[in-house]
């Protein structure tokens, strides 16, 4: 069942059309995932992380966004030609997605044993019953206590931590193939975010479900994903093993975020590590290595051309010309 | 019901809904309660004052009595004339045996006790405060009903599908508010006739279009919030999520503005009356009661007064029993418990 394609995005390309012009927030990125897989994706705020998800799930309001290209193929089907009623069956049941703030995402309004019993309803065809039974066995395994009661609550009875839990618990109700965190500990503290991580990974490894991380927690994903991709303006710029990632980072780029996470493990008097500059503004990007400002090997032929992403061994793959010339010399 | 538990907690919300309970029940049940009915005149009973004890024959009596003495006052006697006397006696004895035939029935009109006094043609005050609530109430009802739903939905709607059906609800929207609305009603009186049914369709017309900017305004805030997104990734339809994940979220503003609207469908009714496009005569409503007794508002005080005043306990309970929903129906209320 592992190595089982589940998901395979093409290219994908999704521009906001904005007054001051064309905002290219997804240029060309492909991946693909497998079956009980977790995917990292890292980036800086702003990098196209979260649209890419939102593409691939078609949640892009249009306008002014609009997918300009390429492809998303869940189990070879394509997503961006599906109708309505099949996206309304895509999402909650075979994909589903936790975000970043649990404060405003679960409805104020509406009690969670409603929130909960409405999507496995709507997807599982359960009877009220039913669906409260298994509402409350998802409360559970997400580690709220007594479920039998906190279900009946509003989101504001509930603390930061625990709302999570119940976003996690809804979008797991279903059984979905492939999850979408999207950040999804950055609004909670430090001791809760090592609990969901862990909740989040029992869990999906329990039901065999894949998982995309969005973050910029260069922590979690170590310790969470199987596959890294390193975003940057709009690109996939490294994509390798964790195992890859960490010890033979190949682009600037992720050399730099590595250099910048703070460690307890080497002591060192020196200041931490920090890239300088701004990322680009996505608007209207040349035809060029978008990092190369910030570069400091930057070439040339940096300020020319995007670089072709480049092979090395075991699928790990870089767009950087310090690889590119060699290879093309070779 | 949660929102009733709330409700209960909060003391004036149930002293205004018993309030509006008992006016409703008092409207309800016009036909089969105690009263005089509302149209039937005494010519001569015009202008009794309100009085608990006494007969319309005693106070007729008396008034009689008093506008003779007055007079023989005025002509520097103490005491009555024989002449003035019989005609005292006269009116006794008129009051004593005067029958009239009301629906068939002979009844000894000047037994008849007006608790809160008559009108200018001597009709019961009482039946017609009674019986106008149950106009005004329900012009106030369906004026909100409509409102409410024709506004909810349509703003709803507007709001959170955005683009052509936005535009084209609003224009709609705007072309309403632009046109006076008495010359709406005009036209459409003028067009289906003047009747209750048709005054309750006019302000239908024109009760949705503030509350369906309203709740446009609130929807198109709450559509990009995270909460909506969270649902529209579980799968949850365009009708799921604007009626029922949106809606709730803005019954707050719904049920204060609909309170309040309540009130001024009621002054509504009362103005279309003033111009003869209300209720007609001798249908009262307590627009036009309180409109005829301004008229007499210094000899007859009670004819403003009474109306008035049940007039103004309807719309306060009202307007409590709003203020009370709208804490009730939010979750996160700051009076809970």
């Amino acid at each position: 069942m592992q190595n089982q394609e589940i998901l395979r995005v093409e290219n994908l390309k999704t521009y906001f059309n904005t007054d001051d012009g064309v905002v290219k927030a997804v240029d060309s990125v492909s991946f693909t995932l497998n079956q009980g897989e977790t995917l990292g994706i890292v980036g800086e705020s702003g990098c196209g992380k979260s649209v890419t998800n939102l593409s691939v799930m078609r949640l892009i309001s249009s306008p002014p966004g609009k997918i300009m290209g390429g492809d998303v193929f869940f189990h070879g089907k394509s997503v961006l030609s599906m109708s309505e009623d099949e996206l309304r069956d895509l999402r909650g049941n075979k994909i589903s997605m936790i975000f970043q703030d649990p404060m405003s995402s679960l409805n104020p309004f509406l009690r969670i044993s409603t929130q909960l019993v409405e999507t496995l309803c709507l997807h599982q065809g359960l009877s009220r019953s039913e669906a409260r039974e298994k509402a409350v066995q998802m409360l559970r395994l997400v580690g709220i206590p007594t479920p039998e009661k906190r279900i009946d609550a509003y989101p504001h009875q509930f603390s930061g931590g625990m709302r999570q839990r119940a976003m996690i618990a809804m979008a797991l109700s279903c059984n979905p193939e492939i999850l979408i965190a999207d950040e999804p500990t950055t609004a909670l503290d430090v001791t809760i975010q090592a609990q969901i991580l862990e909740i989040i990974k029992d869990l999906t490894v329990k039901l065999n479900t894949a998982v995309i991380l969005v973050t910029h927690d260069l922590g979690v994903v170590s310790g969470m994903c199987n596959n890294i991709c390193v975003m940057y303006a709009g690109r996939i710029v490294e994509r390798a093993s964790t195992d890859d990632m960490f010890s033979n980072p190949k682009h600037p780029y992720t050399r730099g975020l590595i250099r910048s996470v703070p460690r307890l493990d080497k002591t060192t008097k020196e200041r931490l590590y920090s890239i300088p500059g701004t990322p680009p503004s996505l608007i209207d990007i040349p035809e060029c290595c978008p990092f190369h400002p910030r570069c400091q090997h930057a070439m040339d032929v940096c300020r020319m051309k995007y670089p072709d992403e480049t092979d090395f061994e075991n699928g790990h793959k870089a767009c950087c010309w310090l690889y590119g010339d060699s290879n093309r010399a070779a | 019901m949660d929102a009733w538990r709330r409700l209960k907690k909060n003391r004036m919300a149930i002293y205004g809904l018993t309030l509006v309970t008992f006016y409703s029940l008092l409207s309800l049940l016009a036909p089969v309660l105690p009263i005089y009915s509302y149209k039937h005149q005494v010519l001569d009973h015009q202008y009794l004052p309100p009085s608990l004890t006494k007969t319309a024959g005693e106070l007729l009596y008396e008034r009689q009595e008093k506008i003779l003495t007055e007079a023989a006052k005025n002509e520097g006697r103490s005491e009555l004339n024989g002449k003035e006397k019989e005609e005292l006696s006269v009116l006794k004895q008129q009051i004593d045996n005067e029958t009239m035939v009301f629906d068939g029935k002979t009844v000894q009109v000047h037994q008849k006790r007006y608790i809160l006094g008559t009108d200018s043609l001597g009709r019961d005050l009482l039946a017609r405060i009674i019986y106008g609530g149950q106009v005004s109430i329900s012009i106030g009802l369906v004026g909100t009903l409509t409102a409410v739903l024709i506004g909810l939905i349509i703003g709803a709607l507007a709001g959170y599908l955005g683009r052509t059906f936005d535009a084209i609800a609003m224009r709609i929207v705007d072309i309403m508010y632009g046109l006076p609305y008495m010359l709406l009603v005009i036209i459409f009186m003028a067009i289906f006739g003047r009747n209750v049914i048709n005054l309750f369709l006019c302000l239908a017309l024109v009760s949705w279009l503030t509350l369906s900017r309203v709740v446009r305004g609130q929807i198109i805030s709450l559509k990009n919030s995270e909460f909506v997104q969270a649902a529209r990734v579980v799968g949850a339809s365009t009708g799921r999520i604007v009626f029922r994940h949106l809606v709730p979220n803005i019954l707050g503003v719904v049920a204060v503005f609909t309170t309040l609207q309540i009130p001024s469908f009621i002054l509504m009714e009362s103005f279309l009356s003033y111009l003869g496009l209300g209720v007609q005569a001798p249908l009262a409503s307590w627009g036009s009661l309180v409109k005829d007794g301004v008229d007499g508002m210094k000899s007859y005080p009670w004819m403003l007064f009474f109306p008035g005043l049940a007039m103004t306990i309807f719309l306060f309970s009202m307007n409590f029993l709003g203020d009370g929903l709208r804490d009730a129906l939010d979750p996160q209320s700051k009076n809970k418990l």
